[in-house]
C-alpha cells in the first residue's frame, strides 16, 4: 500500500473534492443567511412592521402579535419542560441502573427524537386541543413542544449533571449530608450554568418548529395573546401560513421581512448558546 | 463565576417576562357599543378573509362583542352551522339537498365571477367549454392541442373544500352527483386564490381559476367559451361561471350576529372591502 | 449511569420517606418519555382505525387513487400509495445526493482541513441545522422553483425541488454524525496505515470508512428520519397534486405534506385517512430507530 506517483496524484485530487465539498457546506449556509437577510431586512427592521398589527385582507400588516406568540411560547415550554427534564436527568445520571427500565426509556427517548414534528402536531391537537377542549391555544402548543423537546433537553440537562465531578458527591457525602441533600445543594447549583446553556438549543428549536404548531396554537391573530389559552400564531407557523394563502397583496414583503426575523432571533438564541457555553467550559 | 452565568440567565428570562407584561399591558381602551357577546363564524376559505376583516371592523365599532372567524371550506362551515358550533356558516356556494332543511337563511353578501387565466406568455386567448374540461380533466396535456406552444400544461386548482372548486368541477367539467367529475391528480392543488395567481404568474405553462377581483397584469384572462368574463355578462348570465357568496345562519338572526351580518351588508363596507376582490350585492340583480 | 455515581448511591443507605416520594416523583418524569410514546401510537392508531375498518388495508394504503368528498367523506377514494411513493422517492434521492457531500464534508473536517478551517465548517454546519424549515422552504420556493423551470422547462414543482430542500434539511445531521464516527476511530489505525506509506485518501477510502462503516450507516439512516419527516419546506416546493409518479420533474405529495395540505378541511373518514397517514409515519420512524438499534447491537459485538 505504498503512495507511488499514482497514489499522490488521486490524494492530491482527492483532497481537492474534499475540499469543495466542505466548503460547499459553508457556502450553502452563507447563501441562504445572505439572501434571507437581503430581501427580507429593510422590512424587518422597519418599526411599522415589527411593532404593527397583521392585516387580513390589505396590505401593510405588520407582525408584533406573531413574535410575542413565538416569545411566550418558548418562555411556557420551557417552564413545562425543564422542571421534567431536570428531574428525568437526576433519575438517569444518580438513580437508575443500567438494566430494563433506563434501558426502555432510553429507546422511547431515541425514538421521540426520530418522529416526525407532524405526528407531535397530530397528536397534541387531538390529545390537547380537541380531548382536552383546550382549543387551539398557547398552551396546547407549549405541551406538544416540551413533549417533541423532551429528548434534546433531557440529554444537555443529563450531560450537564454528569459532568459535576465524582469528588463533590463523595466530599458532601463524607461530611454527612443525604443523597438528597447532596443533589440539591451540590449537585444541581453545580450543574446549573451547563443546563441553562443546554436549555438554549431547544429555544432555537421551538421558534423555528412550525409542523407540530400550526394545528395546536393557530396560524392567524390580530391580538396579542395574552392568556395561555389564548389562540396564538408563532412566527414560524405564520410565515407558512402567509405563504401558503397569499391573501395580502403585499404576502411577499410579509414572508420576506419574517423571515429575516426569525432567521435573526434563531441566529442571536445561537450565538448565545455559543457565547455562554464558552464562558461556561472556561471555568 | 458561577453566580455570573446564573444571572445572566436571569436577566435573560427577565426581560423576556417584562417583555411580556408590558405588552400585556397595551390594551385597547373600552368603548361602547351597541352589540355584545361571542359570534362564532367558520367556513369558505374565499369568504374568509371579507369575514376576517368585517370582524376586525365590527369589533373596533362594538367593543364588548367579539366575533371569532375561522377558514375550513363551504362544507365545513354548514355543517358545523347546522351542529350548531358556530353562528354563521360561510360559502361560497348554494345549499345542496341534504343541507337544505329549511331552518337554515341565506344572506348573500357578494357575487363572483371565476375566470380561467393562464401565464401572461401564453399566446393561447380562448378556449371553448370541451377545451377548458378536456385540459382541467388531463384529456389535453400539451398546450399544442389547443393552439399553444408544445408544452406541457400545468393545471392549478384549488383545494378539496373550496366552493370555487366545486362551482368549477360543476359548471365547468359538468360534473354531478351521480358523475363527478375531478380535475387531473397532476394539478397543483392550493389553499386560496391569491396562491393560485402566483403559481399561473410565475409558471409559464400554468393554466388557472381565480375570483374576478384577483385577476391583475401577473395573470392573462382567457375567454370562455367566445364570452370574456364581465360583470355585465355574469349578470345576465352569458358568462355562466359565477356565483354567489353566501353567510348561513340558524333561522333570522338576532342581536350581535344580526349586527355582524348587517355590517357585512352594509354600503361602507361593501363599498370599501367587498368591492376590492368581488362585486358588490346590490350591483347584481340575477338569480 | 457511573460506577462512582453508583458506588456513592449505595454508600448512602436508604432514603427517608420524603426523599422517597421525591425519587420516585424523578422517576415520573423519566418515564413520561415512555407515556408520550405510547399515547402518540395510541391516539394516532385510534384515529385512523375508522379508514381502516372502513376502507381495508388494500384501498388505504395500496391504492394509488385519492379523491377525497369533502361534504360527503364517505364517497370519496383515499389510497396514499402516490403519496408513500411521493415520500419514499424524495427521501431516496436526497440521501444519493446528502450521504456523499454529508460523509464527505465529514471527511473534509476529519482530515484534510487545517483545524480553523475545520472548526468554521463545523460551526456552519451547526448553525445550518438550527434554521427553521419555513425558512429553507421559502428560499426553496422563490430561488430554487424558478431555477428548476428554467433549466429544465418543467414547471419547476415536483419531487426534484422537494429532493434539493431535503438535502439541506438532512446534511448537518448527517455530516455532524459521520465527523463524531470519525473521531471517535481508535488514532492507531490512522498511524499504522500512514506508517505503512499510505496516502491520505488511500488511509480514508480503505481504512477509516470501512471501520467507520456502522456509524456512517447510522448516520445517513437518521438523515433519512429528518427527510421522511420534513413537512413545511416539502410542501411548499412539492407541488401538491395527488399523482404517483416517479418522474422528478412531475409534481406529487408526500405523507407530511398531504396531510397539512388536507387536514384544514377534512373530517370524517377523509381525516381518518390523513392519520393512517401520520400512522405510516410513525411505522417508517420507528423502523428506522429499530434498524439503527441493531446495527449498533453488531458492532457492539
Amino acid at each position: 500500500m505504498s503512495a507511488g506517483k499514482d497514489g499522490r496524484r488521486s490524494d492530491r485530487i482527492a483532497a481537492g473534492v474534499f475540499w469543495v465539498l466542505g466548503m460547499a457546506t459553508v457556502a450553502l449556509l452563507l447563501f441562504i443567511i445572505v439572501e434571507i437577510l437581503a430581501r427580507g431586512l429593510l422590512t424587518a427592521l422597519n418599526p411599522k412592521f415589527f411593532l404593527g398589527k397583521p392585516e387580513a385582507m390589505k396590505a401593510g400588516g405588520g407582525i408584533l402579535p406573531m413574535i410575542v406568540s413565538t416569545l411566550y411560547l418558548v418562555v411556557l415550554t420551557i417552564a413545562i419542560s425543564l422542571p421534567i427534564s431536570i428531574g428525568a436527568a437526576i433519575y438517569m445520571s444518580e438513580f437508575a441502573r443500567r438494566g430494563r427500565v433506563s434501558g426502555s426509556i432510553r429507546f422511547c427517548l431515541d425514538s421521540l427524537s426520530t418522529l416526525p414534528s407532524i405526528v407531535f402536531g397530530l397528536f397534541g391537537m387531538t390529545l390537547f386541543v380537541i380531548y382536552f377542549r383546550w382549543g387551539m391555544c398557547l398552551l396546547a402548543g407549549a405541551c406538544t413542544l416540551a413533549i417533541l423537546n423532551l429528548p434534546i433537553l433531557l440529554r444537555g440537562t443529563e450531560e450537564a449533571i454528569r459532568l459535576v465531578p465524582n469528588t463533590y458527591r463523595e466530599a458532601s457525602m463524607s461530611l454527612g449530608a443525604s443523597k438528597w441533600t447532596t443533589i440539591r445543594k451540590v449537585v444541581l447549583p453545580t450543574a446549573m450554568p451547563g443546563i441553562m446553556t443546554a436549555t438554549i438549543l431547544p429555544i432555537g428549536r421551538i421558534m423555528g418548529e412550525s409542523a407540530a404548531i400550526i394545528y395546536t396554537t393557530g396560524l392567524f391573530v390580530r391580538n396579542i395573546p395574552l392568556n395561555p389559552l389564548d389562540t396564538a400564531a408563532p412566527l414560524a407557523g405564520y410565515i407558512w401560513y402567509a405563504q401558503s394563502e397569499a391573501l395580502v397583496n403585499d404576502y411577499r414583503r410579509i414572508v420576506d421581512g419574517g423571515a429575516a426575523l426569525l432567521l435573526i432571533m434563531v441566529l442571536a438564541v445561537y450565538f448565545l448558546a455559543r457565547y455562554l457555553g464558552k464562558r461556561y467550559q472556561q471555568k | 463565576m458561577r453566580t455570573r452565568h446564573k444571572s445572566a440567565a436571569a436577566v435573560a428570562v427577565f426581560t423576556t417576562l417584562a417583555v411580556l407584561v408590558t405588552l400585556a399591558g397595551c390594551g385597547a381602551p373600552a368603548r361602547k357599543g351597541r352589540y355584545s357577546g361571542t359570534v362564532k363564524v367558520s367556513g369558505s376559505t374565499t369568504v374568509l378573509p371579507l369575514s376576517q376583516e368585517a370582524a376586525t371592523e365590527f369589533m373596533a365599532l362594538n367593543p364588548r362583542a367579539n366575533v371569532e372567524v375561522q377558514g375550513g371550506g363551504s362544507s365545513v362551515g354548514v355543517a358545523q352551522l347546522m351542529q350548531k358550533v358556530v353562528d354563521v356558516g360561510n360559502s361560497s356556494r348554494e345549499l345542496k339537498g341534504d343541507e337544505n332543511n329549511g331552518t337554515l337563511v341565506d344572506h348573500r353578501i357578494a357575487f363572483d365571477i371565476i375566470v380561467i387565466v393562464v401565464n401572461p406568455s401564453n399566446p393561447v386567448d380562448e378556449l371553448s367549454h370541451e377545451q377548458v374540461k378536456a385540459i382541467f380533466t388531463g384529456k389535453v396535456d400539451n398546450w399544442k392541442k389547443v393552439g399553444g406552444p408544445d408544452k406541457e400544461v400545468v393545471c392549478v386548482v384549488r383545494d378539496q373544500a373550496s366552493g370555487t372548486r366545486e362551482v368549477f368541477d360543476e359548471k365547468a367539467l359538468d360534473s354531478t352527483k351521480e358523475h363527478p367529475m375531478e380535475s387531473t391528480p397532476s394539478a397543483i392543488e392550493c389553499a386560496s386564490n391569491g396562491v393560485v395567481r402566483e403559481i399561473v404568474g410565475t409558471t409559464r405553462n400554468a393554466i388557472g381559476y381565480i375570483s374576478f377581483g384577483y385577476v391583475n397584469n401577473k395573470v392573462k384572462a382567457v375567454t370562455y367559451g367566445g364570452v370574456e368574463a364581465s360583470v355585465a355578462d355574469a349578470s345576465t348570465g352569458r358568462y355562466p361561471m359565477a356565483r354567489y357568496l353566501h353567510m348561513f345562519t340558524r333561522g333570522e338572526p338576532e342581536g350581535a350576529v344580526k349586527g355582524y351580518i348587517d355590517f357585512v351588508l352594509s354600503d361602507p363596507f361593501q363599498t370599501e372591502i367587498v368591492s376590492q376582490e368581488y362585486i358588490k350585492i346590490k350591483d347584481v340583480t340575477v338569480k | 449511569m457511573s460506577a462512582q455515581a453508583r458506588q456513592a448511591g449505595i454508600r448512602l443507605g436508604a432514603l427517608n420517606a420524603r426523599e422517597r416520594n421525591v425519587k420516585y416523583l424523578m422517576f415520573a418524569c423519566a418515564s413520561l418519555s415512555v407515556l408520550a410514546i405510547m399515547l402518540i401510537f395510541l391516539f394516532i392508531l385510534r384515529e385512523s382505525l375508522p379508514a381502516i375498518r372502513q376502507l381495508g388495508v388494500r384501498n388505504l394504503f395500496l391504492s394509488a387513487d385519492w379523491s377525497p368528498n369533502v361534504s360527503n367523506p364517505e364517497a370519496g377514494s383515499y389510497g396514499m400509495l402516490a403519496f408513500i411513493n411521493g415520500t419514499i422517492m424524495t427521501t431516496l434521492s436526497a440521501m444519493l445526493i446528502g450521504a456523499p457531500l454529508g460523509i464527505g464534508a465529514a471527511v473534509f473536517i476529519d482530515q484534510f482541513a487545517p483545524p480553523s478551517i475545520a472548526q468554521v465548517v463545523r460551526r456552519g454546519i451547526e448553525l445550518l441545522a438550527g434554521i427553521p424549515s419555513v425558512i429553507i422552504g421559502w428560499f426553496g420556493l422563490t430561488l430554487l422553483v424558478p431555477f428548476i423551470a428554467r433549466l429544465t422547462g418543467s414547471s419547476g414543482y415536483g419531487m426534484l425541488a422537494a429532493s434539493l430542500v431535503l438535502v439541506v434539511m438532512a446534511l448537518p445531521t448527517i455530516t455532524t454524525l459521520s465527523a463524531e464516527t470519525l473521531r471517535s476511530l481508535p488514532p492507531e489505525l490512522q498511524e499504522a496505515s500512514v506508517a505503512m506509506g499510505a496516502t491520505r485518501w488511500q488511509t480514508v477510502y480503505r481504512v477509516l470508512i470501512p471501520a467507520a462503516r456502522e456509524g456512517l450507516l447510522i448516520a445517513v439512516i437518521l438523515g433519512m428520519g429528518r427527510a421522511i419527516g420534513e413537512t413545511m419546506a416539502v410542501q411548499m416546493v412539492i407541488g401538491n397534486a395527488r399523482q404517483l409518479t416517479f418522474s422528478p420533474l412531475q409534481r406529487t405529495s408526500t405523507l407530511t405534506s398531504r396531510i397539512i395540505t388536507d387536514m384544514g378541511e377534512a373530517t370524517g373518514v377523509f381525516r381518518s385517512a390523513l392519520f393512517a397517514q401520520a400512522l405510516v409515519l410513525l411505522i417508517l420512524a420507528m423502523v428506522l430507530i429499530v434498524s439503527i438499534r441493531l446495527i449498533s447491537r453488531e458492532r457492539k459485538h
